[in-house]
C-alpha cells in the first residue's frame, strides 16, 4: 500500500507534467486497492487470492475539449505516456461548449465515522477463513446442500487532485461476502443467495449470510409455473431498494436529464409517484458502505431530499452537468472505475416507512406475488419493464404458497411508481441502505403455466 | 517476456503433482463516444501486469503484480505457493491439473489493416456522421450516440508442465445507440459492427446510412403496438437466437459450474436435450468474430466445441482444472479479462446451426405468436435452469403472417425445455449477437448467432 505522501508525489507529478505540455486544466484520479479473497466451492475452500487493483485516470482539458487516459502501471515512463495520451486526445477533438471548468471546491470534507477498520486491513487469510467456515456451516442446512460463494476483505485509497485546487485523500476498508445454496429433491431444485457488506468487521453479518442462504434455498423448493394474471406485488426491503434505487438513479441524474433520456425530465416540483414515496439520499451515513466525504471529482456532497410524498425535489448533479440543468453542483460525481468519466449517481438512499405493519400487508393480500431480494428493473434507459421474478412466491389468502418460476412482470416504471399502494412501518437497514416492505397495486404478471 | 517467465518458473521448486502458471497480460485500448453532437468520452486505457496461480495439495493461491522484473515475479510466485499451501488444509475436494496437456506456440488475431495506423480524423468521422445522421432525422430522437472502440492485448503464459505460449488479440467495434422519445414513451435501438481483427471489419460501415436506419426504426417503435404477455410461440431472429443460446444453454455448459454443482446440465452428457436436427456449437477459431482467439488464458490451443449434436448434449467448456476433474480434454475455454483475475470456463462464438426454412415458412407454421428481433442482453441462473433475455423490437405473427411492429420486451424460459420445444429452424444464418459477457465480475467479448428459430411456450413479459 502506498502512503498518502507517495500518492501526493505521484499525482503532483501528473498535474505538473500535464501543465508543462500545455493543458488548460488537468485532474489526476488515483485508486489503490488491495483485496484478499476466499472462494468457496462445494462447501470448502477452493482458492485464496491476494491482488492489488490500482490505477490512475487522467483528465486533460485543452480549449474546452476533454481527453482522458488511464493506466495500471505506475512507472514514470507510463505516467508520462498516460498524460501525453490524454493531452493528445484533448488537442485533436473539437471543443465541448457545455464544459465550464473542473471543480475547485475547497470546503472542508466532513469526517464520517466507521470508514476504516484495522481488523479488516490487517486480517490474515487464516483468520478470515475461520469466520467463513462458520458461515458455510450455517448455510449447510442439509447434508446434501451445495454451498458456493466468495468473500472479500480489503482496503481502498482514493486520491483526487486537480489544477483548480482540489486535493482530497480518503481510505476505506470493506468486507463483503455471498453464499449461494442449492438443495435438490429429485428434479425439484431450491437455490438462493444471501449477501452482506460492511466497512467495519463488527458490522459484518457473516453468520446471517450462511443462515439466510440456507433457509431461503429450502424455501425455494417446490417452485411452480403460474397463470398469466394481473396481481398485486409485495416487495421485501431488499426488493424495494433494488427496484427504487436504479429507477431513480437513471431517472434523476442530470446527465440523462440534459440528454432528455432520464425518466423524469422537467419534473422537479411535479408528482412522479404515489404520495407514499419519500426518499432522502445521504452521503454521510456513519459506517455506510456507500458513504463518502467527497465525490469522485473531490466535491463535498449534500444530503438531499429526492422525493417527498411523491413530488420530485431535485436532480443529482456533478461539475459538468450542474450548469446544464441550471442547478448547483450537488457533489454526486461517480466513476465506475479510475478509467471512466464521472457521471452523477446517488450515494445511500433512505426510503421512508409507512404506517401499516408488514404482516398486515401480507395477510390482507387475497392473491398476489411476494418478492424476496429481487428487482423489478427495466433494460437500459427504457421505461418499459419486463422483469423476470428470480426469487418470488405466489400468495393466496395472506400465505406464501410456493415459489414461482418462469414468470415475468410487465409494466412501465411510471406505472410502477404510481402503483405504490403502501409502505410498511418496519424498515431494514443494509449497510446504510434503508427500505420498508412495499405493496404495489396489481401489475401484469406473465406466467408459464 | 517469455524468457523472463521461463527463468522464474525454472527457479520454483514444485512436486510433479503441483501446478504453477505465470501469465503476463498487457492491453491497450482507445475509445471515443459522440453524443448529441459533442465528444462525450474520449480515452485511452492501458492495463498490464503479471498473474501467478499455484495449485498445491488441492487448493489454489493467486496473486498479481504490476512489476515485470524477474525478482518481483519470483517473490510473487512464492507468495502464490504459500497461499495455496495455507488453503490446502481447509479444502475437502481433490483438485489437480493433468500432465498430458502441454502447448507451445504463438497465436495472433488475423488483422489486415492495423487500426493504430488509421488517423484519428478517419475514426472520428465514422462516429460523428453516424450520430449526426440519426440526430437530424427527427425531433423525436432524444439521444443519439455513436462509439468507436479498439483494443490490443498480449498474453504470455508459461506453466510448470511445459506450456509456453504467446498470444495476441485485437478487437474493434463501432456502435450506435439511438433513443426515441415522445412524452413518456421511449424506445432504444442499439447496433454494432466489428469483431476480432482490424479496420477492415468496420470500414464498410456507412455512417449516414447506419445512423438514419436506427433513427427511422426508433421513431417507428414509438408508435408500435404494446407487446403481449403470457406463454406463446416465439420466433427469434439470428441476433436473438444468439443471445438465447448463449444464456439458455451456453452458460449451463461451462464446466466450472458443472464442478460446482451449479448447472442443470450436470451429468447429462449423452442425453437428449433438444429435438432432432438441433445442433449447437462454439468456435473461437473462426476469423473475425468477437469471441475469436488462438490460445486461451491458460495457454490451451482453442478449438471448435460441439455442445449439442442432433439434440444430444456432447461437450462442456473446459479449463485445465475442469477437464482434469471430469476426465475430459481441455478445449481452450479458460478466459481471463485481464491480469488481475483468474481464467474461468467461458464461451467464445456460440451458435445454432442453420436449417432450411424461410422466415415466411416459419411464420406460417407458427400461426400465432411473435417474431422478436435484435438482442438487448439477458442472464441465466444455470443451477435452476431458468433464463431471461430481452429484445429491442418485434412483430406479431397472426394467422401465419408477420403483421404489426411491437416495442421491446423480455422473455423467460427453462433451459431443459426450450431446445425440446424448438419447432422450426431457418436457413438465414448470421453471427449477429455481438456481445460482452459477464461472469463473476469478468467481462469478455463474445458472439452469438444462428438462424431464425421458432420455440413454443416461452413466457413473454408484455403489458397486455
Amino acid at each position: 500500500m502506498t502512503s498518502n505522501e507517495e500518492f501526493k508525489d505521484l499525482a503532483e507529478f501528473v498535474i505538473k507534467y500535464g501543465k508543462s505540455l500545455g493543458a488548460d486544466q488537468i485532474e489526476a484520479y488515483t485508486l489503490f486497492g488491495s483485496v484478499k479473497s476466499v472462494q468457496i466451492e462445494r462447501g470448502s475452500i477452493r482458492r485464496f487470492t491476494d491482488t492489488n487493483n490500482s490505477g490512475l485516470g487522467v483528465r486533460v482539458i485543452k480549449n474546452k475539449a476533454i481527453g482522458m487516459a488511464s493506466t495500471t502501471i505506475f512507472t514514470k515512463e507510463s505516467l508520462e505516456k498516460t498524460v501525453k495520451d490524454a493531452y493528445t486526445l484533448a488537442s485533436v477533438i473539437p471543443s465541448d461548449p457545455n464544459f465550464k471548468t473542473l471543480p475547485s471546491d475547497t470546503t472542508e470534507a466532513p469526517t464520517i465515522s466507521g470508514r476504516y477498520d484495522k481488523d479488516i486491513a490487517e486480517i490474515s487469510v487464516e483468520d478470515f477463513t475461520e469466520l467463513i467456515l462458520e458461515a458455510i456451516q450455517e448455510a449447510t442446512i442439509r447434508e446434501d446442500a451445495i454451498v458456493n460463494g466468495n468473500f472479500n476483505a480489503g482496503i481502498g485509497e482514493r486520491y483526487i487532485i486537480n489544477s483548480e485546487g482540489i486535493d482530497r485523500f480518503a481510505s476505506q476498508t470493506s468486507v463483503s461476502g455471498y453464499l449461494g445454496v442449492k438443495i435438490q429433491d429429485g428434479e425439484d431444485i431450491g437455490k438462493a443467495y444471501y449477501y452482506d457488506a460492511a466497512t467495519l468487521m463488527k458490522n459484518f453479518k457473516y453468520i446471517k449470510i450462511g443462515k439466510e442462504a440456507g433457509i431461503r434455498a429450502k424455501k425455494m423448493l417446490g417452485s411452480k409455473k403460474i397463470d398469466t394474471a394481473s396481481l398485486p406485488i409485495l416487495l421485501d426491503p431488499d426488493s424495494t431498494y433494488g427496484t427504487i434505487e436504479p429507477i431513480l438513479s437513471s431517472g434523476i441524474n442530470a446527465f440523462s436529464v440534459f440528454n432528455k433520456t432520464a425518466f423524469f425530465v422537467d419534473k422537479i416540483g411535479d408528482s412522479i409517484a404515489s404520495d407514499k414515496l419519500s426518499i432522502v439520499d445521504d452521503p454521510f451515513v456513519p459506517e455506510g458502505t456507500d458513504s463518502a466525504a467527497f465525490d469522485d471529482e473531490g466535491v463535498v456532497p449534500k444530503k438531499l431530499s429526492l422525493v417527498e410524498n411523491g413530488i420530485l425535489q431535485t436532480y443529482i448533479t456533478d461539475s459538468y452537468t450542474a450548469p446544464l440543468v441550471g442547478l448547483e453542483n450537488t457533489g454526486h460525481a461517480s466513476r465506475g472505475s479510475f478509467a471512466s468519466r464521472p457521471r452523477p449517481a446517488p450515494y445511500t438512499m433512505k426510503i421512508k416507512a409507512g404506517t401499516v405493519s408488514k404482516d398486515e400487508l401480507l395477510t390482507d393480500m387475497k392473491e398476489g406475488i411476494y418478492l424476496m431480494s429481487s428487482s423489478i428493473h427495466s433494460s437500459g434507459n427504457n421505461p418499459q419493464v419486463s422483469a423476470q421474478i428470480d426469487q418470488g412466491f405466489y400468495v393466496k389468502d395472506g400465505e406464501l404458497l410456493y415459489p414461482v418460476k418462469n414468470t415475468v412482470i410487465g409494466c412501465t416504471i411510471f406505472e410502477l411508481f404510481n402503483k405504490i399502494e403502501d409502505m410498511s412501518k418496519e424498515t431494514e437497514d443494509r449497510s446504510g441502505h434503508e427500505a420498508p416492505w412495499m405493496l404495489l397495486s396489481p401489475l401484469q404478471v406473465s406466467g408459464g403455466k | 517476456m517469455l524468457d523472463v517467465l521461463e527463468q522464474v518458473i525454472n527457479k520454483v521448486s514444485l512436486s510433479s503433482k503441483d501446478f504453477l502458471d505465470i501469465r503476463y497480460a498487457y492491453a491497450m485500448g482507445e475509445s471515443f463516444t459522440v453524443r448529441n453532437g459533442r465528444f462525450d468520452s474520449v480515452s485511452n486505457q492501458t492495463t498490464g501486469g503479471i498473474a501467478i496461480r499455484a495449485l498445491i495439495d488441492n487448493a489454489w493461491g493467486f496473486t498479481t503484480i504490476v512489476k515485470t522484473d524477474k525478482e518481483s515475479i519470483l517473490q510473487a510466485a512464492n507468495k502464490a505457493i504459500k497461499m495455496a499451501q495455507a488453503g490446502s488444509k481447509y479444502t475437502k475436494q481433490e483438485r489437480t491439473i493433468g500432465d498430458g496437456w502441454v502447448f507451445e506456440g504463438k497465436g495472433a488475431t488475423k488483422i489486415e489493416i492495423d487500426p493504430r495506423d488509421i488517423d484519428k480524423e478517419t475514426k472520428f468521422e465514422k462516429v460523428i456522421k453516424t450520430e449526426e445522421s440519426a440526430r437530424e432525422y427527427s425531433d423525436s430522437i432524444a439521444e443519439s450516440s455513436s462509439t468507436y472502440q479498439e483494443s490490443h492485448g498480449k498474453e504470455v503464459i508459461v506453466n510448470n508442465k511445459g506450456t509456453k505460449v504467446e498470444n495476441e488479440t485485437h478487437v474493434i467495434r463501432l456502435m450506435k445507440n439511438i433513443v426515441g422519445r415522445e412524452g413518456v414513451k421511449m424506445q432504444s435501438i442499439f447496433d454494432s459492427i466489428g469483431g476480432s481483427g482490424g479496420w477492415e471489419l468496420v470500414d464498410s460501415w456507412d455512417p449516414e446510412k447506419e445512423g438514419l436506419k436506427a433513427a427511422v426504426t426508433a421513431e417507428k417503435l414509438l408508435r408500435a403496438r404494446e407487446p403481449p404477455s403470457g406463454k406463446m410461440n416465439v420466433v427469434m431472429d439470428p441476433s436473438l437466437t444468439g443471445v438465447f443460446i448463449h444464456e439458455a444453454f451456453g452458460h449451463a455448459c461451462e464446466a466450472d459450474e458443472i464442478i460446482a454443482k451449479s448447472s442443470i446440465l450436470e451429468g447429462r452428457i449423452g442425453e437428449r436435450v433438444g429435438v432432432e436436427g438441433v445442433n449447437v456449437y462454439d468456435d473461437p477459431t473462426v476469423d473475425g468474430l468477437r469471441g475469436s482467439f488462438a490460445y486461451d488464458s491458460e495457454g490451451t490451443e482453442a478449438r471448435k466445441r460441439v455442445l449439442v449434436e442432433d439434440g444430444i448434449l456432447k461437450e462442456f467448456f473446459h479449463t485445465l482444472e475442469t477437464a482434469t476433474a471430469l476426465g475430459m480434454e481441455p478445449n481452450g475455454a479458460g478466459r481471463a479479462m485481464n491480469f488481475n483475475v483468474t481464467p474461468q470456463a467461458r464461451m467464445g462464438n456460440t451458435y445454432v446451426d442453420g436449417g432450411d426454412m424461410t422466415i415466411e415458412e416459419i411464420a406460417e407454421v407458427t400461426k400465432e405468436g411473435v417474431y422478436l428481433k435484435d438482442s438487448y442482453g439477458g442472464y441465466v441462473m444455470p443451477a435452476k435452469g431458468q433464463f431471461y433475455f430481452t429484445c429491442q423490437m418485434g412483430y406479431f405473427i397472426e394467422n401465419g403472417e408477420i403483421t404489426d411492429m411491437m416495442g421491446n420486451v423480455g422473455m423467460s424460459g427453462m433451459t431443459l425445455e426450450v431446445l425440446q420445444n424448438t419447432f422450426a429452424i431457418g436457413k438465414t444464418w448470421d453471427p449477429a449477437f455481438k456481445g460482452t459477457c459477464g461472469k463473476f465480475g469478468q467481462w469478455v467479448p463474445v458472439t452469438g448467432g444462428g438462424p431464425n428459430l421458432a420455440v413454443s411456450n416461452l413466457v413473454v413479459g408484455g403489458t397486455k
